[in-house]
């Protein structure tokens, strides 16, 4: 069993009179998957929202409750969001590469936070990247043509390696796989293995498919709670709440 | 109603539809073709001008200068009896009042013409050469034909003897056309053959620069920041309302407006670009504003958040993402207010452009005109020669404004297009 990396702790989120989440305890343990399953609008994204602050975006999105990273509290007015979104990563539902070239899409992260000095380090950062998101044999000369002319399966990948650039410790996917083909999600899914064995990642998937296949540990949200939480195979197998019961074997959601 | 009923009476619904919306358009394409049939048709002969030949002969017994003279002294020296002589003997006159309706043929300005051509070529003391003088605005309207020759003759300016003159020098091919430089390179006269729009187009140029220095970086950095920075409530929200009051507010309240804080309180000089500039800034500033808000607005959010979480401040997404991807659209903005104010005329009108101004302003603050204030002094002017020059003078600011439109649809087009 691997140390827990994410704790949350009685996390609220509200936007503005409507609660989203309600007292959300989870541990997220750390080099694991872990994948957030639910219906539409339960909370999950809302979730993983409040592990990179992105939730600070939206005006009227008030969160209480704790948040701690390695035991470092985030949801604190203090913490420069910068920093601890340089420490975790966000790969988003539908693909957003900038529109830019493919080499200045993973070369901004490491330029803004100051990590490739020199032009050979850059070079080095977008080529190690690009490799780690299994993208660099198909990209590897036409660095300067834009993102956003792959495919959306590549784009995706792209923007993984853009995450991967600043060299997180946490890698958040909201439904990354949601806007791809079979095809590309069957190569994403084969990254985020690999991804495992140096970040932890979170991922909010409405596939169960998807969630036995990449996770160790699965949590199902509903209305906003957390109904229940354990091993992924567990979850799947023998779940202990009924919610969760009917939600895996498709009789709601 | 049956299947088939219902299938055709929807058909004729959307044929109908179509009808009226050809029929729309036809009718405003008519207007638009009456409106340019009607300014090219009276204009276009503007950009000619009627020259009339004579043979000058500096007679050294008529003027001062001797061959080689330095500039300064040709340009102080008299013409008049030179320019007399030669005008004289265009046509046989035979008395005094004769003599002056055969020189009222030629422009006033016939002296300076004929010292423009000593002044190139200094050596032509006792030499006889042809040239070509600018024919008075009489001649120039009845040689295109804008002048009903057929009015008795007490109703007519132009005299019995002129016609006859101005017969016998066509028919011995001494009337031409030429270029008319004057409407290009000459401020606003009382005569029409010398009357040009060179100082409304130096003023226009000057207001349009200071409107465009003055309202696009506060426009683009009011929209930036009420766009991307600004909390979203109830203040904010009166601000975007009044912004877009201030878009429709009449352009004559702006120059009031001008004429009361800029003209009476600051005493800047009136009838200048500099007053222009800043009153066409007022006005032009919520109208960029408007689409400079709209293309940031435009741009995804999802750049905005893939930004945010590689660990980009909240200003490093916006100047390194948003705003580069926004710029074709304010830059179309932008360059459609500038069309906008480049055609205003009434707050203009009331910070003194209105005024008569023969010279060509060099600096921002020498009082000048503008070229919709010019197509309005001259639209009031009785004679015929201006009615041709006004038309001119909105074919300028015509083109001027479409060419303006089509490199903002230009800018928007090319670069929208580049990643997609």
């Amino acid at each position: 069993m691997s140390e827990v990396k994410i704790k949350s702790n009685n996390l609220n989120v509200f936007y503005g009179d409507k609660q989203a989440l309600f007292d959300v305890n989870l541990d997220l343990n750390e080099k694991e998957v872990t994948a957030l399953i639910g219906p539409s609008g339960c909370g999950k994204s809302t979730f993983i929202r409040c592990i990179n602050r992105m939730n600070d975006v939206i005006d009227i999105c008030k969160v209480t409750g704790n948040i701690e990273i390695d035991g470092v509290e985030i949801n604190d007015e203090n913490l420069d969001v910068v920093s601890l979104r340089e420490r975790v990563g966000m790969v988003f539902q539908k693909p957003n590469p900038f529109p830019k070239s493919i080499y200045d899409n993973i070369s901004y992260g490491p330029k803004i936070h100051g990590k490739g000095e020199t032009k050979s380090e850059l070079d080095e950062i977008v080529e190690r990247s690009l490799k780690k998101a299994a993208l660099w044999e198909e990209v590897k000369d036409r660095l300067d043509e834009p993102g956003t002319g792959l495919s959306g399966g590549q784009q995706q990948r792209l923007c993984i390696a853009r995450a991967i650039s600043v060299n997180p410790e946490v890698i958040l996917m909201d439904e990354p796989c949601s806007a791809l083909d079979p095809i590309a999600t069957a190569k994403i899914e084969e990254l985020i293995d690999e991804l495992k064995k140096t970040y932890t990642i979170v991922i909010v998937t409405h596939s169960m498919a998807q969630a036995v296949r990449v996770s160790q540990k699965t949590g199902f949200f509903h209305l906003g709670k957390l109904i229940e939480v354990g091993k992924t195979e567990k979850i799947f197998k023998n779940p202990d709440n009924k919610m969760t019961q009917d939600y895996i074997t498709g009789r709601f959601g | 109603m049956t299947k088939e009923q219902r299938l055709k009476k929807r058909h004729a619904a959307e044929k109908r539809f179509r009808l009226y919306g050809v029929t729309s358009i036809l009718v405003a394409l008519v207007f638009v073709l009456i409106l340019v049939n009607n300014i090219f048709s009276k204009g276009s002969s503007a950009f000619m001008k009627t020259v009339i030949n004579v043979e000058v002969f500096f007679d050294p017994e008529l003027i001062e200068i001797e061959n080689g003279e330095p500039e300064e002294n040709i340009r102080e020296a008299d013409f008049y009896d030179i320019t007399i002589e030669t005008l004289l003997k265009a046509y046989p006159a035979k008395n005094l009042d004769e003599e002056n309706e055969l020189i009222d043929l030629f422009t006033t300005d016939a002296e300076i013409e004929i010292k423009k051509a000593f002044l190139e070529n200094n050596n032509l003391i006792g030499k006889k050469i042809n040239l070509e003088i600018t024919a008075s605005d009489d001649i120039d309207q009845l040689h295109k034909g804008n002048y009903p020759r057929n009015l008795p003759e007490d109703r007519r300016r132009i005299s019995n003897f002129q016609l006859k003159i101005y017969d016998n020098l066509l028919q011995n091919n001494k009337i031409n056309k030429n270029f008319n430089n004057y409407f290009f390179n000459n401020g606003d006269s009382r005569d029409p053959e010398l009357a040009g729009i060179g100082g409304a187009l130096v003023g226009s140029f000057y207001s349009i620069i200071i409107c465009l220095l003055l309202a696009f970086p506060v426009a683009v950095l009011a929209s930036i920041y009420l766009e991307e920075f600004a909390p979203k409530n109830k203040i904010t929200d009166f601000i975007e309302i009044n912004i877009n009051n201030l878009a429709a507010v009449p352009s004559i309240v702006y120059g009031l407006l001008a004429l009361q804080i800029l003209l009476a309180t600051i005493q800047l000089p009136r009838s200048t670009p500099l007053v222009a500039g800043i009153t066409l800034a007022l006005m032009t500033l919520p109208r960029i504003i408007i689409p400079c808000r709209a293309s940031l607005k435009a741009v995804p959010p999802s750049i905005r958040e893939g930004a945010l979480a590689v660990g980009a401040s909240k200003f490093q997404s916006v100047f390194h993402h948003v705003v580069p991807l926004s710029l074709p659209g304010t830059l179309s903005g932008t360059i459609i207010g500038l069309a906008q104010a480049l055609g205003e005329t009434a707050p203009l009108i009331l910070i003194g452009m209105v005024a008569f101004v023969v010279d060509i302003p060099s600096t921002p603050i020498d009082p000048s005109s503008s070229l919709p204030v010019q197509v309005y002094l001259w639209s009031e002017s009785a004679e015929r020669g201006f009615v041709e020059k006004t038309s001119a003078t909105i074919m300028m600011l015509l083109s001027f404004l479409i060419v303006m439109n089509f490199i903002a649809v230009y800018l928007r087009q090319k670069f929208e297009k580049r990643w997609n």
